[in-house]
């Protein structure tokens, strides 16, 4: 057999085989690895963030200083003594709690998903709402009532409990972020750094802390930890955006999460204004009570609150699918990982609309391959020829003018769905300027690169599917909408379906 | 005397590429220079379809980012084993996809002609094998076990030795060559027409 073993090489050394390697993979490749390699590293940021479990329950987890730290990072830091930082923070905070309302959203991105919690503060009436996007409703009354109301959707049960000593943050008596951020600055042990900083593009003021975590583990994992940073307005001095990252006894980070705030004019008045049904059964397991189950249904509603607000799901009418599933393309680095099932309801206050229908659409490709802009705004978005416009390669943008200044809570967006494709550098961003120079606020950004040069971007990609991406605005305001994007794994062009954008004009919108 | 020392002075030198690209971007992108060639040409072999491969060649060196900064070994060796383990899981991983399946055969079925062609030659004797052109032997190896066929490859289109196979292949080197003993001889029944 050994002729045989010389006989088969010989043959496979006179084999004509086509296997010189394309120089434009390898690069491109190349590319994908270092990104692919950054990501694991900054942070085991992304991927051990990733595994991070949070105990207990959803509303238990942490901020994170995502962006915030990276666009605090070019900021010089200066100790100016933990009792001048304090005092001043305190203003913010007396500041930031005169507000009706603060809405304070908060995402994760944990094992290839991206979670977020919606925290609805009343500091008058000292109640916060905690609405996780599975729809899990937490609220805390820390007023005279001193209640916490759970509701867990799959049980479809409205517990009503004694009020814990530690609020959502595992911090006693603090049950929003900012008394968090207050109650851990004012321990003797914790220094507070204080700065400015560039906050989508104007100089704010920046607060950060680091204290050993009281309470949270990740995955099992204690934090030993805590990094905090807060970002001020300098005007209002009220809180714009914060984040937290959690740092095991090495310094690894074990999560991370980022915040932004905005203050609404008015909120919910009970945990049935944030999608709690009202036939959820209520259960109230108070050693105190001794009603009658109508007296806890009661209690559960409380008097309207100013606005007359109230939460609703979204309705979006969603085109025909065009393929089964969610495949995924493994070439692609830092892709989201299928929900397996369907998208959760986005809960908007009521009177929001698709602000986006039939206005005028413009694009950095002026002549598109195929189709018009307007089809981005039209109303169609089934994955058929004729509904979608085509873009020419490299980075393009398409732009979609709202006619005036509005609040807007979800932009979802459809490129091309025909097939499960996962487009490149996908930036969302909302502003006032239609040249997009100032009051940018980027509510989407999976540019991990920096290729567009916006920003390196912390979003997953993510596959186009029939339900399109649906993106949280966080109710940022402004009257242009501009969504990026740099080819996809299929081929280098860029398409755009449809483009939704939900909000309310502001002038419809009663003043805070 | 120069050309004895460079080669220790070499190799230390990729040692400790393979220990920076833990941590350094930089010394990961040499690494990947000086491998993506030769995962690239081991996935043609393996997989035939050049746009398969170099999906395979992608999974693999995504992998090998994502994982590098827990991978325990210290040596080139180390990784070069390592790497060439991941390329052989994951184009095993592939051909056993059906739909994947189909789709590689689908590019070697208007080969199958030569194939025939090619069993007749090989009923005169191994030495008939030279007048086998590739698509034809790929579609004989095609009917051995896809564990098989690596070691095929390894052994005799990337020229490994039988230690090297086994440190990729995790099995003992006498086994490497006791199989591989009858995976030719398969493979020679195969271009013969013999199916048993």
């Amino acid at each position: 057999m050994s002729e045989n073993k010389r006989e088969f090489r010989k043959l496979v050394a006179g084999l004509r085989i086509d296997d010189q390697p394309d120089p434009a993979h390898r690069e491109r490749l190349r590319r994908q690895v270092l990104t692919a390699f950054e990501q694991t590293a900054a942070g085991a940021a992304r991927t051990n963030v990733v595994r991070a479990r949070f105990q207990p329950g959803p509303a238990a987890w942490l901020a994170v200083a995502a962006m915030v730290l990276i666009a605090a990072g070019a900021a010089v830091w200066t100790w100016v003594g933990s009792g001048e930082a304090a005092t001043d923070f305190d203003r913010v905070r007396l500041a930031t709690e005169d507000a009706s309302w603060m809405l304070a959203v908060a995402t994760r991105y944990t094992n290839g998903e991206a979670r977020t919690e919606r925290h609805w503060c009343n500091f008058a009436a000292k109640e916060t709402y905690v609405v996780s996007d599975d729809e899990t409703v937490v609220a805390f009354d820390y007023g005279p009532k001193q209640a916490k109301l759970a509701y867990s959707p799959r049980a479809r049960r409205l517990e009503i409990s004694e009020l814990p000593k530690a609020g959502p943050f595992g911090v006693e008596s603090a049950y929003t972020f900012v008394q968090t951020f207050a109650v851990l600055a004012a321990r003797d042990d914790v220094a507070m750094e204080k700065s400015q900083t560039e906050y989508e593009g104007r100089t704010v003021r920046a607060y950060g802390i680091e204290t050993s975590d009281p309470s949270s583990t990740i995955n099992g994992k204690p934090a030993a930890r805590i990094r905090m940073t807060v970002l001020a307005d300098p005007k209002t001095r009220r809180v714009l955006a914060a984040g937290v990252e959690h740092q095991d006894a090495e310094g690894n980070v074990l999560a991370r999460e980022d915040w932004v705030m905005s203050y609404p004019s008015s909120g919910p008045a009970s945990v049935y204004d944030v999608g709690v049904p009202r036939t959820a059964r209520v259960v109230d397991n108070r050693q105190s009570y001794r009603g009658t189950p109508g007296e806890t249904a009661a209690f559960t509603s409380t008097p309207s609150a100013r606005g007359d607000f109230r939460l609703e799901p979204l309705t979006i009418e969603l085109p025909k699918p065009a393929f089964k599933g969610t495949p995924q393309d493994e070439r692609t680095p830092n892709i989201e990982r299928p929900r397996g099932g369907p998208r959760p309801a986005f809960l908007a206050p009521a009177g929001t609309v698709n602000l986006a229908r039939g206005k005028p659409v413009s694009s950095s490709d002026r002549e598109p391959i195929a189709g018009s802009l307007d089809l981005v705004t039209d109303g169609d978005k089934e994955a058929v020829d004729g509904s979608w416009v085509e873009l020419g390669p490299q980075p393009q943008h398409i732009t979609i003018d709202l006619q005036e200044e509005c609040e807007i809570y979800a932009v979802v967006l459809w490129h091309h769905h025909r097939w499960p494709r996962a487009y490149s550098d996908v930036v969302v961003q909302i502003s006032d300027d239609r040249a997009f120079k100032k009051g940018v606020r980027t509510i989407f950004n999976n540019d991990a690169d920096n290729t567009l040069g916006l920003g390196a971007g912390r979003d997953l990609t993510y596959t186009e599917t029939y339900e399109g991406k649906l993106i949280d605005a966080k109710s940022a305001r402004g009257r242009y909408v501009r969504c990026y994007s740099n080819g996809n794994t299929h081929d280098e062009l860029n398409h755009y379906t449809e483009v939704e954008v939900y909000g309310r004009p502001v002038k419809s919108i009663k003043s805070n | 005397m120069v050309a004895l020392m460079a080669k220790p002075v070499e190799q230390t030198a990729y040692d400790d590429l393979v220990i920076l690209a833990k941590s350094q971007a930089a010394a990961l992108g040499r690494l990947y220079e000086l491998y993506y060639d030769r995962i690239f040409r081991f996935c043609v072999h393996r997989l035939f379809n050049r746009s398969v491969a170099e999906d395979v060649t992608s999974s693999v060196f995504l992998t090998v980012a994502r994982t590098m900064r827990e991978f325990k070994g210290q040596t080139e060796q180390d990784f070069r084993s390592w790497v060439y383990t991941i390329a052989a899981n994951q184009a095993n991983a592939h051909i056993r996809e059906t739909l994947r399946r189909q789709r590689l055969m689908g590019n070697v079925v208007d080969h199958r002609r030569d194939r025939l062609d090619a069993s007749e030659a090989a009923e005169q004797g191994p030495a008939a094998w030279s007048n086998l052109d590739w698509p034809a032997l790929y579609a004989a190896i095609q009917e051995l076990k896809p564990e098989h066929q690596t070691l095929l490859t390894l052994r005799f289109f990337e020229n490994m030795d039988y230690d090297e196979i086994a440190r990729i292949t995790q099995a003992r080197p006498a086994t490497i060559r006791v199989t591989l003993h009858r995976v030719l001889r398969r493979l020679h029944e195969v271009l013969r027409g013999d199916e048993s």
